[in-house]
């Protein structure tokens, strides 16, 4: 899986780039307008990872290029433009997602999977985590043929956890994508410790092994080996 | 009072002024000239009486008109220096006692003294004075309705171009792409001003689109350091795992970090709604995305075993779909957030308002100060401070009404559409 990341910022692009590499993803990485577009028209990627703002010129202009050679690559936009306009205009130019600066690398991995998987296997995918089996089109999670019974919020924190697999997840993180904006309502902490808790009774009881670990004052792993 | 209505109310009151004094001198000079003449004829018929009298040694004999007769009698007194005067005389061919201007004079006929009154009728000349005097009250009145007319006409079409102006300046949004042009008018005071307001509104427009580039240059600037203290933290994360005091401050630092660009979002949003960035021309169906957002939201009100009650009809605006949003989340979000556990929320739509009212946690909320940036009740909360600032702003750019009250233990937020 080829991901080409876009992004002036050098060590902001340093640490997307070791992250998803990290992750298992094959990573390029630009850092202006001109050598994205040679990058661009020269490969294709499983999915783009892409700065509005660069040097030389404007993400939204590669994104109309890519449009315009119809290249079949996704596009998750990456701005600090939270500006609800960009927003809009970048969707509407066929980007694939939007994520505001600051992220989390977490979610933006979440995030770049989610594009793999709908533009490789039209969202057929499934995700394996030891014996656990995520579907993420039927919403359904199977632990050795049995299917388990989860919540919505426990369905996202296990997909979270399973795609992050191995890496210290903090509770902010967590926070964030599961309730977005309203992450720092004040007992989400406790929300989350609760849904950890339910998630592994359930996983347990159905014949998973453990493979998530509370890191004690940060927040959680699925360590799988 | 109209510019139009001041100045035409202090003319017609110097007009009808002059209009009166004029007419009074206009009478007293018509008076006068009139009199004038009657005792002219008085004078000259006095002479022809003496002349005859000294030709004829004898009186004359009476020629009564309607206008003029003569009565003698013998008198012993003797009268000097006869002036015509006012009287009442006896018109014997009227056969009524009239006002008359007379003359009375002296005069010996044949060793005789003879008082001899001349009457002339001041009839006549009544009449013409009084022609005369509602002839110009015509005229006085013609003048001023004329008067009246015309300036409104006049003056209305010269108003226009001032008008014009007025209704473009209204109808200018800061926003808009281009600053304001207003045309010329051919007339110099308007085109004065015009001109001052058009130079007025560029040097406003050029500094906006400054101050606009700079937020959102300011906003990416900042973000992005913030995007690298975040990565840099999370990396820092997974090497320091089984530290529990180091991941601890890394945590705090990743805390503060995203609280930092969510403030920094929230203010960004503050300052376009005072730009008045946003179009609200979108139909929005606010029952609709009330009830997702509660929907969203059901897990946070289960979890502080909030008791809520919805009352709701269906509502659609003409709004901006994403301020829709962050207002209803704000407003839900506020009241999940401040209701003690186990309280009660309830929320109602209909075609005039959105009100949500919450059990209080403790006193009445200052009236003036919730409103406020940074504003909390208790400043321990996590929230940002800005969340009702937002919607107030929301609320001032679509037009509604936004007010808070206290009653009976509870919080009411209502949100006036009209």
């Amino acid at each position: 899986m080829k991901v080409l990341i876009i992004e002036d910022e050098q060590a902001l692009n340093q640490d997307i780039t070791d992250f998803l590499t990290g992750s298992g993803y094959l990573c390029e990485s630009v850092s202006g307008y001109q050598d994205a577009l040679e990058k661009i028209e020269y490969y294709s990627y499983d999915c783009i990872v892409l700065d509005i703002m660069l040097p030389g010129g404007s993400g939204l202009q590669l994104l109309q290029y890519l449009k315009q050679d119809k290249k079949n690559d996704g596009v998750i936009i990456i701005s600090a433009k939270g500006a609800l306009e960009d927003k809009i205009e970048g969707l509407q130019s066929g980007a694939d997602d939007y994520l505001t600066k600051p992220f989390h690398l977490s979610e933006l991995g979440v995030r770049v999977a989610a594009i793999i998987r709908r533009k490789h296997f039209n969202g057929q995918n499934e995700i394996v985590a030891g014996e656990i089996r995520i579907n993420t089109t039927g919403k359904t999670v199977t632990v050795n043929d049995t299917q388990l019974d989860l919540t919505q919020k426990e369905f996202q924190l296990l997909l979270f956890l399973a795609i992050n697999r191995n890496r210290v997840l903090s509770k902010n993180a967590i926070a964030e994508h599961l309730w977005g904006d309203d992450m720092d309502f004040p007992s989400s902490y406790d929300f989350i410790y609760a849904h950890i808790k339910n998630l592994r009774k359930k996983l347990i009881s159905a014949g998973s092994e453990d493979y998530i670990k509370s890191i004690y004052g940060a927040g959680y792993k699925m360590q799988l080996p | 009072m109209k510019l139009l209505a001041k100045y035409n109310r202090v003319n017609i009151v110097t007009t009808i002024l002059i209009f009166i004094a004029g007419s009074i001198a206009f009478y007293f000079v018509l008076y006068y000239v009139l009199t004038d003449q009657l005792d002219r004829g008085l004078r000259v018929e006095q002479q022809e009486i003496v002349n005859y009298v000294n030709k004829n040694n004898a009186l004359p004999e009476i020629h009564s008109t309607k206008h003029q007769w003569m009565e003698f009698s013998q008198t012993n007194v003797a009268i000097k220096d006869p002036e015509p005067h006012y009287g009442q005389a006896y018109n014997i061919l009227e056969q009524e006692k009239e006002v008359v201007r007379q003359l009375t004079f002296t005069t010996p006929v044949n060793g005789l003294l003879y008082r001899i009154t001349v009457n002339q009728s001041v009839t006549e000349s009544e009449d013409l004075l009084e022609l005369i005097i509602m002839l110009t009250m015509g005229m006085i009145a013609l003048v001023l309705i004329s008067n009246y007319l015309v300036n409104r006409k006049v003056v209305n079409k010269l108003w226009e171009p001032f008008y014009a102006t007025i209704n473009n300046i209204r109808n200018h949004k800061l926003a808009a792409q281009e600053p304001l042009h207003l045309p010329s008018s051919h007339i110099e005071e308007i085109d004065l001003l015009n001109d001052s307001i058009n130079k007025m509104t560029s040097r406003i427009h050029r500094d906006y689109i400054n101050l606009r580039t700079f937020t959102e240059n300011a906003s990416h600037e900042m973000q992005t350091p913030l995007a690298v203290i975040r990565s840099k933290t999370e990396n820092l994360l997974q090497d320091t795992e089984g530290q529990e005091k180091t991941m601890k401050q890394l945590l705090a630092i990743e805390s503060a970090a995203m609280k930092l660009s969510r403030l920094h979002q929230s203010l960004l949003l503050l300052t376009k709604l005072e730009n008045r960035q946003f179009q609200l021309n979108e139909e929005v169906n606010l029952e609709m995305m009330l009830r997702e957002k509660l929907e969203e939201k059901e897990t946070l009100i289960a979890a502080r075993s909030l008791a809520l009650q919805t009352y709701t009809t269906e509502v659609i605006l003409s709004f901006h779909h994403h301020l829709a949003e962050i207002l209803l989340n704000n407003l839900i979000s506020n009241v999940i957030r401040y209701t003690p556990e186990y309280g009660n929320v309830t929320i109602s739509l209909d075609q005039q308002s959105l009100s949500v009212s919450n059990t209080a946690a403790g006193d009445p909320l200052d009236n003036e100060k919730i409103f406020q940036r940074f504003y909390k009740a208790e400043q321990s909360s996590e929230g940002t401070g800005l969340g009702l600032s937002i919607v107030k702003e929301i609320c001032a750019l679509a037009g509604f009404r936004f007010s808070y009250k206290y009653d009976q233990g509870e919080h009411h937020f209502l949100i006036n559409f009209s």
